[in-house]
């Protein structure tokens, strides 16, 4: 990389939220390897302390929060007190999502909900909190975790398709309304990657599932969290309101 | 506009000035001698809605108050009930009237005719801003009696 740009990403401030399992942890693990202060939102107590004992042991600046991103409440507490901390707040990443797929008829109320107000609520919760800072400060990159669901059909996903195609349109319109202070909202749309979000349709239908798959095999959260870096670093200074497929070249019939 | 000016004595409202002017310029990124107490962020400093924005952010952080983006315009309409102070998103003329009451010290000529509703925060001075704080200080402080 001697020959590159510098990536901006050493000493910057940057918040993911659910970076405790999958994707989320693969981009807290890389981001923090490049140097960068990366608070991460967790639920859940024992995955997130193994992510902060791994990177406290390789010397990397990883802090986590317990932060209910479905409440905006909690969400303002826990930036307000990393913009105290670190003084600036460079990158978001919204990751954060759950799925309960299930047929349309079959889906009930709390189902729903929940992936709503999660996926999207939160996204809106967490990145309304961030913003005035990134709006004063005149910098900033957003990037929201979308899926490949968000654009192409998929039995058992309208709850979570939904939300997802929500993230992309959020995510454009965001890029329009931000881009007069300089801050870039892009999203990462993965395909099918191996996590245990996806563990279960992948033991039920690996054949068809990778029958889709352009490179015929599953992503790794590490290929996700490739493209999460690219847009987060400089290198990405002049990209804004993209969403970028890491799904080895999905087709859906 | 009477009751407007006794709101808050001129003393109240340099106390904040200085901090207000600051979070002007920065919101602007314009030399703080280039703000005066009667300029118009918008119309006078060349300020977008964004920059409104930003000034509310940074007078929360510097104040430690809460203004709430919602509540701009509501506490603008003061008694009056929404149907009555804005029709098809047009300031009615009872409205017109309870504005220029509460935005006392923006000169009469600035209140164009009609008024959208939308087209309010163009008309926010420096001065206006230092209100915006007094009050959010003091619903703060109401806020903290009733506990």
């Amino acid at each position: 990389m001697s020959a590159a740009a510098d990536t901006g990403l050493s000493g910057s401030s940057i918040i993911v939220t659910g970076g405790s399992r999958g994707i989320g942890r693969a981009i807290v693990e890389l981001l923090a390897a490049e140097g960068a202060d990366v608070t991460f939102f967790y639920r859940d107590a024992e995955a997130a302390a193994a992510v902060t004992a791994s990177g406290q042991a390789a010397g990397h600046n990883i802090t986590a929060e317990q932060v209910n991103i479905r409440d905006a409440q909690s969400c303002n507490t826990a930036v307000e007190r990393i913009a105290e901390r670190r003084g600036h707040i460079d990158v978001l990443v919204n990751n954060a999502g759950v799925t309960r797929d299930n047929l349309l008829a079959m889906l009930d109320d709390a189902d729903i909900a929940t992936v709503l107000d999660t996926n999207i609520g939160g996204v809106f919760n967490v990145t309304r909190a961030v913003v005035p800072y990134m709006i004063s400060q005149r910098s900033g990159k957003i990037i929201n975790m979308s899926s490949v669901s968000g654009e192409k059909g998929g039995r058992g996903q309208t709850n979570y398709a939904a939300s997802k195609g929500a993230i992309n349109a959020f995510t454009r319109a965001l890029a329009v309304e931000l881009a007069p202070r300089k801050i870039t909202v892009n999203a990462v749309a993965p395909g099918m990657i191996e996590t245990e979000m996806s563990r279960e349709l992948r033991d039920r239908a690996v054949d068809e599932v990778l029958s889709r798959i352009l490179l015929r095999r599953i992503g790794r959260p590490q290929e996700v969290a490739r493209a999460v870096w690219f847009l987060a670093s400089s290198y990405a200074d002049y990209i804004t309101g993209h969403v970028l497929c890491v799904d080895g070249g999905f087709k859906m019939e | 506009m009477d009751m407007a000016e006794a709101e808050f004595t001129q003393e109240e409202v340099m106390v904040v000035y200085p901090t207000v002017a600051e979070a002007m310029a920065e919101a602007l990124g314009c030399d703080v001698g280039q703000v005066t107490l009667n300029a118009s962020l918008i119309e006078d400093l060349d300020g977008e809605s964004i920059d409104f924005l930003d000034m509310l952010f940074r007078l929360e952080r510097a104040f430690k108050v809460k203004i709430p983006r919602g509540k701009i315009i509501e506490e603008a309409r003061g008694e009056l009930a929404e149907s009555d102070f804005e029709q098809n998103g047009k300031v009615t003329e009872a409205g017109m009237q309870q504005l220029r009451a509460y935005l006392s010290e923006v000169p009469a000529e600035r209140f164009p005719s009609p008024m959208k509703v939308a087209d309010i925060p163009r008309l926010y001075t420096t001065e206006t801003f230092c209100r915006l704080v007094l009050r959010a200080k003091r619903s703060d402080l109401t806020a903290h009696a009733h506990r």
